[in-house]
């Protein structure tokens, strides 16, 4: 349908020749003249008081260049909003999980640093820590915050009005209970930084992060330097799904620790620091109220949900409304009420994953399940009922424009022939569906738009600079597939320049699902731009008019008569001998309500777009053993426009491994008096390539966004988040039980079972 | 991870390897595939002064058949046991169980028998980095008074996860451990102490040469249970062995629970009931499968994972599922 | 402690390397001879992110003392391509979209390079089995057991290997 030369393509990475051949470079691999290595020394306790820090023994160990603790931060706190900055860089007055940061050295090798760690005398008062939300909020013991009473850190309200006088009219109302436990990116790369103080005293960075802007801006704030002075570098990757967005302790120790000793220093974090002093998910307990009318149209919804928030704010206000508005975009609702709250608990920091509510999603489709079956209709026919359409409104006013949920939902239901299936497979064998939505983006001021620049080298190819960041889903080449196609010149013409604020403009970072959207707009507008500056020039030696000319294949061309051509490159060089530039620039900002707030006016244009995703899933349940069997998974998902189908479906697998097979079967963190047991590979069960199901059908349904680039979306997300539900459909449809506590582990299924069976 | 610091020692000839074992003694550790030692080592649970490798010992690695027994260096990698048709064919629940140690495309060519048989019993509470365990009070088995696995038990409850004593038991192995004065063959049964701390009874100074299997027209199975397919330690095991008789009835019977104590266990009584029994008899199964859930759940705490619920009800089905497969066998 | 020279045959070259005894061959790859391509992800052997082969067979290099790993043909990540021609094996992993952050990419190939040169036509579930001990938290693995099957064998009803063509 397209006459695109190089978008919607199966185009493989730019990015993998480097990666397949070992070159491709990540922070750990970095080495710099003079390079210490970096550790930090970290809280054993859940909960105490700081009473004393020595050093001087560390100081003293031959080898050891720094030590840095609290007094060198001057105090400093970090928290992604104003009324969230509720962590130090390093902990001063009390500590609050077992991981938190207490001092940090810099030393000539890691068994030094190690051994200076052990050094490090520090003199702990224990207080009472709590682990469990509901009772952090009942606490009668001393704050984790002393500013948050009953220990409550966000408090998201939104309420449509209507809502108890919808119940009234409901024809059949129920009210469930949702628990799930937390769980972990467990990106292949641990957390890693290297930095250094070059001679103009510019901070140079290198770390796997979400957004690299979103890093520079709080390091410039904390060493007090202009944002110029702080170069955060690109480098390869090894995966973020939410967990590297922010700022956090250990990239300002490492620069701090840098500053003090003149030289780079590089911390490189184990397996176990990956796990519990970066982020994690949010455990949850949500209750679902929800009344119907007698066709299971959905009336009035009452949702409470309770998270364990851990230790400090970080995403807090945006994690506790994501899973409301994922909720909120997937289903019209005649009106609801919303109460969020996020408790901080002593247990490690939580912030946004890649499924970021499965107990609050997988419980609302559950309901509906259940709610289907007293109607007698079936899960397919309550979601279509209850399916956003194109051209409404979310609950909290976003506008919804391009919108195929309902198609999304059928072809899944034709590809996996669910409606064949559904209560007519044999015993302990079931069938499941979950629908989604992820918004493409939110508000975020004045770092919510992204610029791009291009400039053109004589020998006719093109350089492009982006902020957009690659974490690993495949961001610089669909940058490098946009500037391709829009200047009509081959992907290997392009040379990207990314993710690396001293060259780049501002951009809103990959953890929001709008690198496409917007950054990937930056460089389709800044690309138009330099194309429309070429056709001027061209035009005059083809004398035609520029309008009639298009590009593709390094030539350009009038349209009518492709005969009638010219090298892009002579262009290129006719202008430069003609004294006229044909670099350009070009942006792109969302157009979204900037007055939405999280907590305080959470109403308003969310973002522009939002995608939409179904996922169908067929199982087999052991009875024995309450061993799940995955025998094929359907995922659709409308994207707008698929850019490149090849790295879709990567990102549809991706999402289904991590939402669905390890995060509804198998993936959940188990603790000891906040001590986190399952931290390393071994113990935390990632799926691996035998656990996953043999078949997987991906469908890519395009609604072609008006405002995206090419039509494109959010691509992947609604996929995880509606795997997760699909999974937790299929095992209760098998079980014959709804299961209301996830991941669902074979204990539980069992459990179910023979509950059943009494 | 960096491995604390240690002299590495790399004998040529197994009396070199005795002597080198016979003057460090508790200061040495014995380097096979390095598998689960290594790992060990890099969380701070074990600092060996020195390490002896078994590398060049080439002579500890084989598997043969020698007058009604198969016999199988110490050092054999788990590659060649899954390999061997002799394995496979006389003793299958060994097979079954090396097929599940790690992954089969890494851990194998490394990976060794005696490794396997010889690792350190585990509990998520003691199989943690130097920093997990600080800021509370050491276990049991990290040189403590306290068990966090069983509130107020006095002594160590880690658990046994080896996939290949729990088969090799079953099978009725034997084992040959020498040291520079010694050599001695004693029932795998007597190695395990059912001490959490020091699970094996094996002198400082002596080495594992030689796992002994009988072969008496014995079949045998393997099942286990685990969250996952690969890369992970059973939560609940079971190897079982029959010996049909002529008029095919059950003549002699061992069943071994893995996974569920400071032990494999081997449950004699339970084991002898069905001695006698047809090989269709599954009533009888289920009642032997269910004894063994009851005996072996006064063993287990919840120290390895899954909930300890769970795994209790699992040996059941573990061992139901080892004797249906066994006799499966026999009958074909 | 003292360090100690040893050598080591490495993706065809011999390497004098001076090293200490609790060195693993993983630290002595990467810190020592710029050999980055092996990753060290969990640091204990399970995820599979520093697998090279010793002898063809794959091994972690993470529980390998760099002592042990004398006398034996190593091979890295950095040793499957023909200098800057790709194996078929990584050109299919980069036709298939195999690769997403790239970090198990260089043991994951080293586990599959391992499978094909001893069964170059293996089926779906043979390459799941042999890639089971290789954790890869983005792709859900379908492209790489995809690109597995396919190098070298190109299949005309896949899409990728046609395009390769």
């Amino acid at each position: 349908m397209s006459d695109y030369t190089i978008i919607g393509k199966r185009m493989p990475r730019v990015d993998s020749r480097a990666k397949v051949m070992g070159k491709a470079k990540f922070t750990a691999d970095l080495k710099l003249p003079g390079m210490l290595v970096g550790k930090i020394k970290r809280s054993p306790y859940a909960h105490a008081k700081i009473l004393n820090i020595n050093t001087s023994k560390a100081m003293a160990l031959p080898g050891v260049k720094a030590v840095v603790t609290g007094k060198d931060t001057e105090g400093i706190k970090w928290g992604v909003f104003a009324y969230t900055r509720d962590q130090e860089f390093i902990q001063t007055q009390k500590v609050r999980y077992i991981g938190d940061e207490v001092a940090g050295v810099a030393a000539v090798d890691e068994e030094t640093a190690i051994k200076a760690l052990d050094l490090i005398e520090v003199t702990y008062e224990e207080l009472p820590a709590v682990f469990d939300p509901m009772a952090a909020m009942a606490s009668q013991t001393e704050l984790i915050h002393e500013d948050f009473p009953d220990n409550i850190n966000i408090h998201v309200n939104i309420d449509t009005g209507h809502v108890d006088e919808n119940f009234k009219k409901a024809h059949y109302i129920r009210e469930d209970t949702f628990v799930a436990s937390e769980e972990s990116y467990f990106q292949a790369e641990p957390y890693a930084i290297a930095a250094r103080f070059d001679h103009e005293d510019c901070l140079e960075v290198w770390m796997p992060n979400g957004g690299p802007h979103m890093k520079a801006k709080p390091l410039s704030n904390a060493f007090k330097i202009p944002l110029h002075k702080v170069k955060v570098r690109k480098i390869a990757i090894g995966g973020a799904f939410g967990g590297r967005s922010e700022i956090c302790p250990v990239d300002y120790i490492c620069a701090l620790l840098a500053k003090k000793t003149k030289q780079p220093v590089k911390i490189e974090f184990t397996r176990e620091e990956n796990t519990i002093a970066t982020r994690q998910g949010h455990s949850m307990i949500t209750t679902h109220k929800t009344g119907v009318d007698k066709d299971g149209r959905v009336l009035a919804r009452e949702t409470t949900c309770y998270m364990d928030g851990g230790a400090y704010s970080s995403t807090g206000p945006i994690a506790t409304s994501v899973p409301f508005l994922s909720m909120e975009q997937a289903y019209r609702m005649g009106s609801v009420r919303y109460n969020g709250y996020r408790i901080y608990t002593n247990k490690p920091i939580r912030g946004m994953i890649r499924t970021h509510g499965r107990g609050f999603a997988c419980g609302l489709d559950t309901q509906l399940d259940m709610i289907a079956e007293n109607l007698g209709i079936d899960p397919v026919e309550i979601r279509l009922k209850n399916s956003r359409q194109s051209g409404e409104y979310t609950s909290t006013k976003s506008y919804v424009d391009s919108c195929a949920m309902d198609e999304t939902i059928l072809k899944a239901v034709e590809k996996s022939g669910f409606k064949e299936k559904w209560g007519k497979l044999p015993p302990f064998h079931g069938i499941g569906i979950g629908t989604n939505s992820v918004q493409t983006g939110f508000p975020m001021g004045i770092r919510g738009g992204s610029q791009s620049f291009i400039k053109f080298n004589e020998d006719g190819e093109a350089t492009v600079m982006s902020g957009v960041v690659d974490n690993g889903q495949g961001n610089d080449n669909m940058l490098v597939q946009i500037a391709a196609e829009e200047l009509g010149l081959l992907p290997e013409d392009i040379h990207l320049v990314s993710a690396d604020t001293e060259t780049t403009s501002s951009d809103p970072g990959s953890y929001s699902q709008v690198s496409t959207f917007v950054g990937g707009q930056a460089v389709k507008n800044a690309a138009a731009n330099c194309r429309e500056k070429l056709f001027k020039v061209a035009s005059k030696i083809l004398k035609v008019a520029p309008e009639t000319l298009a590009a593709a294949n390094r030539m350009i061309f009038v349209k009518n008569d492709p005969e009638k051509s010219i090298p892009i490159r002579k262009v290129v060089r006719i202008s430069l001998l003609n004294f006229t530039s044909v670099n350009a620039e070009g942006g792109y900002w969302p157009r979204v309500d900037m007055k939405r707030e999280w907590v305080s006016n959470p109403y308003g244009q969310m973002c522009e777009a939002f995608s939409f995703g179904t996922t169908i899933v067929e199982v087999k349940v052991d009875p024995d053993t309450g061993q799940v069997e995955v025998m094929e998974v359907t995922a659709a998902q409308d994207v707008g426009y698929a850019l490149n189908p090849l790295v879709l479906e990567g990102q549809f697998e991706g999402s289904i491994a991590m939402g669905g097979q390890g995060g509804m079967l198998t993936e959940y963190h188990e603790w000891k008096d906040g001590r986190c047991i399952n931290t390393t590979m071994l113990d935390y069960k990632l799926p691996l390539a035998c656990d996953m199901p043999p078949k997987i059908n991906n469908i890519i349904v395009e609604s072609i966004d008006p405002k995206g680039p090419y039509g494109a979306k959010e691509a992947g997300m609604s996929i995880a988040m509606s795997a997760a539900q699909g999974y937790s459909s299929a095992v209760s449809n098998a079980i014959g039980v709804y299961m209301d506590s996830f991941p669902l582990t074979p204990d539980k299924i069992l459990a179910a079972i023979k509950e059943k069976k009494q | 991870m960096r491995l604390p610091k240690f002299n590495y020692l790399g004998p040529k000839t197994l009396d070199e390897a005795l002597d080198l074992l016979d003057t460090y003694k508790d200061d040495a550790k014995i380097l096979a595939g390095g598998t689960d030692l290594l790992v060990r080592m890099k969380k701070g649970l074990l600092k060996p002064k020195v390490l002896i490798s078994l590398k060049a010992l080439n002579e500890l690695s084989y598997i043969k058949k020698q007058s009604g027994f198969i016999k199988i260096g110490a050092r054999t990698p788990l590659a060649d046991i899954i390999d061997s048709d002799l394995i496979q064919k006389e003793a299958k629940a060994l097979f079954q169980a090396c097929k599940k140690i790690g992954a089969i495309s890494i851990q194998h060519f490394r990976g060794t028998i005696g490794g396997n048989i010889l690792q350190d019993n585990r509990c998520h509470h003691y199989n943690q980095s130097d920093f997990h365990r600080s800021g509370r009070q050491a276990c049991h088995k990290d040189g403590g008074k306290i068990c966090y696995a069983r509130e107020e038990a006095d002594r160590c409850n880690s658990t046994c996860q080896s996939d290949g004593a729990t088969a090799l038991m079953a099978l009725g192995a034997d084992i040959t451990l020498v040291s520079k004065s010694n050599e001695r063959t004693i029932d795998l049964a007597d190695f395990y102490t059912t001490d959490g701390i020091m699970p094996h009874a094996c002198e400082s100074n002596e080495l594992l040469k030689e796992i002994i299997i009988p072969v008496f027209g014995a079949h045998s199975s393997y099942q286990r249970l685990a969250y996952r397919s690969a890369i992970d330690y059973p939560i609940v095991c079971a190897g079982v062995l029959l010996k049909p008789s002529l008029k095919n009835e059950i003549a002699e019977a061992r069943i071994v629970v893995g996974a569920m104590g400071r032990s494999p266990l081997f449950l004699a009584q339970i084991s002898s009931s069905l001695k006698g029994k047809k090989l269709n008899d599954t009533i009888a199964f289920k009642k032997a499968a269910d004894a063994s859930m009851d005996s072996s759940a006064t063993f287990a705490v919840h120290n390895v994972g899954a909930t300890l619920e769970y795994r209790c009800s699992m040996v059941s089905q573990m061992v139901f599922q080892a004797l249906e497969q066994t006799a499966e066998t026999i009958k074909a | 402690m003292e360090k100690i020279q040893i050598t080591l045959n490495i993706n065809d070259k011999s390497c004098e390397v001076m090293v200490y005894e609790n060195d693993t061959l993983l630290e002595v790859l990467r810190d020592k001879l710029d050999l980055t391509g092996s990753k060290e992800s969990c640091g204990e052997g399970a995820c599979g992110s520093c697998t090279v082969h010793m002898d063809g067979k794959p091994v972690r290099s993470c529980l390998t003392l760099a002592m042990e790993a004398q006398g034996v043909k190593i091979t890295t990540v950095e040793g499957l391509a023909n200098g800057d021609e790709l194996s078929d094996l990584q050109q299919s992993f980069i036709d298939h979209g195999a690769v997403q952050c790239g970090f198990c990419t260089p043991g994951m190939l080293m586990s599959a390079d391992a499978l094909l040169k001893e069964n170059p036509r293996p089926d779906d579930k043979t390459i799941r089995k042999a890639l089971a001990g290789n954790i890869c938290r983005c792709t859900g693995y379908t492209k790489i057991v995809e690109a597995v099957a396919h190098a070298g064998n190109p299949k005309d009803h896949c899409l990728d290997c046609k395009s390769a063509k």
